[in-house]
C-alpha cells in the first residue's frame, strides 16, 4: 500500500499546508502525502501509547485506531499516567476514554477507539493497516502479531516503558525501501577555450539529491532468540547494551505475573525481579554479573518523561517508515533515563 | 525500606509537590515540558511567554487547538495542562521574561528554572538572572531532528555565555549591493529594499550600487576618489530611496526599471568587478512584457507556494505587491512606516518578487515563495517528536537536581542517527565555568576594539552593550577619576549624549568603562582599545575572539548546532577551533549527526 507513489488525493489543501508547514519544510511534501495516506493501529493506551498517539496524530496520518481492552485504573493518583484520559474517566475503557482528546489534537486525522483484546482479533483485522504499534503486550503476543503482520508487508513496531527504562523494536520487513537526502556536489565548469576564465555564478550550495536505499529486518522472534553460546556472540557481549537482557527479564516478569512490577508490592516484586534475572541470564548462558541488583529500584511504573523520550523516538520511526524517508533505526532503541543514554543496536541473525 | 510513589522514591515525590518551578516559553518545547511536569507530579508551576498562538504552531504545540489561534500561549497552555491534573497550581504570564518586574527576587522563588526559548537575547538574560539568584537552570534547544539539553549551575558548570556563541550571520555591504553570488544575498537585498521603500530607512541597509566598493577600483587610490566623487555629484545615494519612490508615486514600472535595469547598468560600468565573475544582465520591463507567453496554468500538484514563477510572473508579482504596499502606506498617513513580516502576504510577495528578479539578473536559479520564505523569515523546521524527546530529558535532569544529584547531570545531545558508538542520545559531562567568561566570573572584564572618534554613545549602548553583551538596561560610568556618567538606564537622563562620540567624553585608548545592569545584577568592566583600522562594515571587535566575517559557504549541518540556540538568530559556528571539551564535542556531534553512516542499511 505504501509503495504507491500516487496517493488518492495528490492535492494538499490550504488548511493542511498551513498547519503542517513547519514539518513539510523538514521532510518534504512527498513524505507528508505518504503519511496522509497511511493507517496505523496502536495497541495499548498507557503512558507510552498516549505519547505515540499524540505524535502520530500531530504528524497527520490518515487514520489511527486506538486498541485497548484495559480500564482506566482506579488506583492512579490524581496526576494520571497519561494525558489523553480525563480525570473523570475512572472505570471506563482506556481507548474510549482517550478518544476525544486524541481527536482534538488534529481533526484532519480519523481517530477510532476499539475496546477489544488484541488476542481476539482475527488475522485479517490487521490487513487494513500500514503499520502496527504494540505497547503493553506480552512477549508471545508481540511475536505472534509481528509474524502475522510482517508476512503481509505491514510495518511492525513494539515498545514499552518500565520506570526509568524503555525500548522500541521495529520490523520493517525484509526489503524496506526508502530515500535519503544527500547534498549535491557540483563543480564549477569553466570553458578552457575562452581567454580569461569567467567563472559561472556559484550553484546554490543547498541543492540536494534523493538517493534510493534498502534496509532489511528480522522478526521479533529472531531478535529475541539470539544464541549467546557461540564464540562470536560471547566476544560481542562487551559491546552489547545490557538493556537487551533487562528487556528479557521484564518481558518474563510480565508473562509470569500477567502484569508489570507494581509500586504497591515493591518488596515482593523486587525480589521476584532479581530471581527472574538470575534465571534468564542463566538460560541465555551469559554471566549473572551483567545485570546488577540496581535495576530493580528503577523499573516500576511508566515514568512520564521516559514515555516522552521513547514515544518521541518510536513515533518518529513510524513516521519515517510510513513516509519512506531517512534511514530507519535498526532494529532496537534502548533508553536509560538514569544515565541519559539512548542506544540503537541490531539483534538477530547476521 | 525503599518507598515508591509511582516510579519515584517517596522523598523525591514529596518534594515535587511542594517545590516551585519556572518554565520560560510555552511553545514547542514548553508545551511538552508542561505536560511532563504535571504528569510527573510537579504541583507548583509558573509559565511565561509573550507570544500568541499561530496556526503553524499546531503541528507540535499540542496544548493548542485551532480555536485558540490568536490567544496567549502561556494562558492556553496553563488551561490545557490543568486538565491533566486539576489540582496542580499553574500561574501563567503573558509577558516578556526581560520585563524588569521579573527581578532577582522573582527568580529566587523557584528551586529550578527551565528554558524553552527560541532566541539568544532571552537566553542570555535568563542565564544572568539565574546566576544572580543562584538557581539551577536547565537550558535546551531543538531544530528539525536535532536537540540538546544542558544544566547550568553557578560556580559548578559553565554558564550559557562561557563559550562565545557565534553572532548573527551578516554579509558585507558590497556583496549585497554589488556582487551577490547566492540567493540569500538577493533575499537580504530585497528585505533591505522593503525597508527603504516602505519601512524604517536604515543607513546600514543600502540597496543602491556601492561605488566605494574596494573591489571595483583598479588602483587603491581610486576607491577613496570614487567615494568622495559620489558624495559631491549628488549621486544615486544622495536622494533617499523612499523620497525618490514617493516622487514617482510608487510607480511599479519606474521602480522596476531603476532597480533592475538602470542600477544594473551602472554596476556594469564597474568593470573590474566582472573580470572574474559572470556579469549581471539588466532587465527591461517592456521587453519582458512583450515576450511573455501566455501560459496555461499548469495543474498544481503540490503546494502553490512551491511553484517557481517565471521572470514575467515575478514582474507581475512585483507590480501587485508594490501597489498593495504603497496604498497600505498611504492609508497609514504622514510619516508612516510598514514593518516587514513573513506572515504578511504582500510583504512576503514583495520580497519573493524582488529577490527572484535579482537572482535572475545575477544568473542564479530562481526560488519558490516557499523557499524564499524559509530564508527571509529564518524559519527553522520543527516537529513534535524532537521536542517531546528534549522535554522528557529536561524533566529527567530536573529530577536529578531536586534529588541533590548535580554530579550526575549531563549535557545530552539528540542526534538524527546513531553515532559510531551506536548512541542516538549522547550524554556528556558538564564543563566547569570558563576562567575568562565575561559573565560568570567574579570580576568580568572584556576589551573592545573600536574607533573612539567614530563610535557614538548610542551605538555603544545598543550595538555593543545590548546586542553584543546581552544587557537589557545598562548604566555606564567612565573610570576617569570623576565617575562621569555616560549612559543612564533611566529614560531621558542621558539622551543628550546619544549622538555624541566617545572621544567627546575624553574616552581614548586604554580608557575603562564600568557597565552595570542592575536588573541582571551584572557588572562588566570594558577596556577600550582605540583603532583606526577596522574592517569594512565592522564597527567594533571583541578582543580574544575570531572576527565576524562572512565565512566560506557553510554546509547545512554545520549551521544546525547554533540554530538549536534559537531561530531568531540564524548563526554560524565559530571558525576558531577552541580545544575546550564542550565546544569540540559539539562540533564532533554535528558532523556525525548529519552523516548517517552506512551501518543502518544492509
Amino acid at each position: 500500500m505504501i509503495d504507491m507513489i500516487e496517493k488518492e488525493d495528490p492535492v494538499i489543501s490550504e488548511e493542511e499546508a498551513a498547519q503542517y508547514d513547519r514539518q513539510i519544510r523538514l521532510w518534504g511534501l512527498d513524505a507528508q502525502k505518504r503519511l496522509r495516506g497511511s493507517r496505523v493501529l496502536l495497541v495499548g493506551l498507557g503512558g507510552l501509547g498516549a505519547e505515540v498517539a499524540k505524535n502520530l496524530i500531530l504528524a497527520g496520518v490518515k487514520g489511527l485506531t486506538l486498541l485497548d481492552h484495559e480500564q482506566v485504573h482506579a488506583s492512579e493518583e490524581s496526576c494520571r499516567a497519561q494525558f489523553l484520559v480525563p480525570v473523570t474517566a475512572r472505570g471506563q475503557n482506556r481507548a474510549r476514554a482517550s478518544l476525544e482528546r486524541a481527536q482534538n489534537l488534529n481533526p484532519m486525522v480519523e481517530v477510532h477507539a476499539d475496546s477489544d483484546r488484541v488476542e481476539d482479533k482475527p488475522d485479517d483485522f490487521f490487513l487494513q493497516f500500514d503499520a502496527v504499534c504494540l505497547t503493553g503486550c506480552s512477549r508471545d503476543l508481540m511475536v505472534r502479531v509481528d509474524q502475522l503482520c510482517s508476512q503481509r508487508n505491514i510495518k511492525v513496531f513494539c515498545g514499552d516503558v518500565y520506570g526509568y527504562y524503555g525500548y522500541m523494536f521495529c520490523n520493517l520487513g525484509q526489503e524496506h525501501n526508502y530515500v535519503e537526502e544527500k547534498p549535491k556536489l557540483v563543480k564549477p565548469t569553466g570553458n578552457s577555450n575562452d581567454g580569461p576564465e569567467a567563472k559561472k555564478a556559484k550553484v546554490d550550495p543547498n541543492e540536494t539529491t534523493m538517493v534510493k536505499k534498502t534496509s532489511s529486518f528480522c522478526t521479533l522472534k529472531e531478535a529475541l532468540e539470539v544464541d549467546w553460546t557461540s564464540e562470536k556472540a560471547k566476544a560481542g557481549l562487551k559491546r552489547t547494551p545490557v538493556d537487551y537482557f533487562l528487556l528479557h527479564v521484564l518481558l518474563k516478569f510480565r508473562t509470569d505475573k500477567g502484569r508489570d512490577p507494581d509500586p504497591q508490592s515493591f518488596a515482593e516484586d523486587s525480589q521476584l525481579l532479581r530471581q527472574i534475572r538470575d534465571d534468564v541470564l542463566e538460560a541465555l548462558a551469559v554471566s549473572g554479573d551483567l545485570l546488577s541488583d540496581d535495576f530493580t529500584s528503577y523499573c516500576f511504573s511508566e515514568m512520564s518523561p521516559v514515555c516522552a523520550v521513547v514515544g518521541g523516538v518510536l513515533g518518529q520511526e513510524v513516521v519515517k517508515a510510513l513516509s519512506q524517508r531517512d534511514p530507519p533505526h535498526r532494529n532496537f532503541f534502548f533508553f536509560d533515563g538514569r544515565k541519559g543514554n539512548g542506544v540503537v543496536d541490531f539483534f538477530g541473525p547476521k | 525500606m525503599v518507598q515508591l510513589v509511582g516510579s519515584l522514591r517517596k522523598e523525591l515525590a514529596d518534594s515535587l509537590s511542594t517545590c516551585k518551578v519556572l518554565v520560560v516559553g510555552a511553545g514547542g518545547i514548553g508545551c511538552e515540558l508542561l505536560k511532563n511536569l504535571v504528569l510527573t507530579g510537579f504541583k507548583n508551576i509558573e509559565v511565561i511567554d509573550l507570544d500568541t498562538i499561530d496556526v503553524s504552531n499546531l503541528n507540535r504545540q499540542f496544548l493548542f487547538q485551532k480555536k485558540h489561534v490568536g490567544k496567549s500561549k502561556a494562558q492556553v497552555a496553563k488551561e490545557s495542562a490543568l486538565q491533566f491534573c486539576p489540582t496542580a497550581n499553574i500561574t501563567a504570564y503573558h509577558d516578556s521574561i526581560m520585563n524588569p518586574d521579573y527581578n532577582v527576587e522573582f527568580f529566587r522563588k523557584f528551586v529550578l528554572v527551565m528554558n524553552a526559548l527560541d532566541n539568544r537575547a532571552a537566553r542570555n538574560h535568563v542565564n544572568r538572572m539565574c546566576l544572580a539568584a543562584d538557581i539551577p537552570l536547565i537550558e535546551s534547544g531543538t531544530a528539525g531532528y536535532l536537540g540538546q539539553v544542558t544544566v547550568i549551575k553557578k560556580g559548578m558548570t559553565e554558564c550559557y555565555e562561557c563559550q562565545p556563541k557565534p553572532t548573527q550571520k551578516t554579509f558585507p555591504g558590497c556583496t549585497i549591493r554589488n556582487t551577490p553570488s547566492e540567493p540569500i544575498h538577493c533575499i537580504v537585498w530585497a528585505k533591505y529594499l522593503f525597508n527603504q521603500l516602505f519601512g524604517e530607512e536604515d543607513a546600514d541597509q543600502e540597496v543602491s550600487p556601492d561605488t566605494a566598493d574596494p573591489e571595483a577600483a583598479w588602483k587603491p587610490e581610486e576607491t577613496a576618489a570614487r567615494a568622495t566623487a559620489s558624495e559631491k555629484d549628488g549621486d544615486i545615494k544622495r536622494v533617499s530611496t523612499k523620497d525618490w519612490a514617493r516622487s514617482t508615486g510608487y510607480d511599479p514600472v519606474k521602480l522596476f526599471n531603476k532597480l533592475f535595469k538602470d542600477d544594473i547598468m551602472y554596476l556594469l560600468t564597474m568593470d573590474k568587478l566582472w573580470k572574474k565573475r559572470k556579469a549581471p544582465t539588466p532587465l527591461d520591463w517592456h521587453q519582458l512584457e512583450n515576450s511573455a507567453c501566455p501560459q496555461e496554468d499548469s495543474p498544481v500538484s503540490g503546494l502553490k507556494d512551491q511553484q517557481v514563477l517565471g521572470v514575467w510572473g515575478h514582474c507581475q508579482l512585483f507590480q501587485q505587491s508594490v501597489e498593495t504596499l504603497s496604498s497600505q502606506l498611504q492609508e497609514k498617513g504622514e510619516g508612516a512606516e510598514l514593518v516587514w513580516d513573513k506572515d504578511d502576504p504582500p510583504a512576503m510577495d514583495f520580497v519573493t518578487a524582488a529577490s527572484n528578479l535579482r537572482m535572475h539578473i545575477f544568473s542564479m536559479n530562481m526560488k519558490s515563495r516557499f523557499d524564499v520564505k524559509s530564508m527571509a523569515g529564518n524559519i527553522i523546521p520543527a516537529i513534535a517528536t524532537t521536542n517531546a524527546v528534549i522535554a522528557g530529558l529536561i524533566v529527567l535532569e530536573g529530577l536529578k537536581i531536586l534529588s541533590g544529584e548535580l554530579e550526575s547531570c549531563r549535557t545530552i545531545f539528540l542526534n538524527k542517527c546513531p553515532n559510531l558508538r551506536k548512541k542516538l542520545l549522547v550524554p556528556c559531562i558538564l564543563d566547569p565555568p570558563s576562567a575568562n567568561c565575561y559573565v560568570c566570573t567574579s570580576k568580568p572584564e572584556v576589551t573592545v576594539k573600536l574607533n573612539v572618534h567614530k563610535t557614538m554613545v548610542l551605538s555603544l549602548q545598543d550595538r555593543i552593550l545590548k546586542e553584543r553583551f546581552g544587557m537589557v538596561a545598562p548604566d555606564v560610568q567612565i573610570e576617569d577619576g570623576k565617575g562621569t556618567i555616560l549612559i543612564s538606564s533611566e529614560e531621558g537622563e542621558t539622551e543628550a549624549n546619544n549622538s555624541k562620540f566617545l572621544s567627546d567624553f575624553g574616552i581614548r585608548n586604554g580608557s575603562r568603562l564600568q557597565v552595570d545592569d542592575f536588573l541582571q545584577d551584572y557588572t562588566l568592566l570594558v577596556n577600550v582599545l582605540h583603532t583606526e583600522e577596522l574592517e569594512r562594515d565592522v564597527e567594533f571587535e571583541v578582543v580574544g575572539e575570531a572576527p565576524d566575517k562572512a565565512p566560506p559557504p557553510q554546509t547545512n549541518q554545520e549551521e544546525v548546532n547554533s540554530i538549536t540556540n534559537g531561530n531568531k538568530d540564524s548563526a554560524q559556528p565559530s571558525t576558531s577551533s577552541k580545544g575546550q571539551h564542550g565546544r569540540k564535542l559539539q562540533l564532533d556531534w554535528l558532523t556525525e549527526a548529519y552523516n548517517c553512516g552506512g551501518s543502518n542499511s544492509s
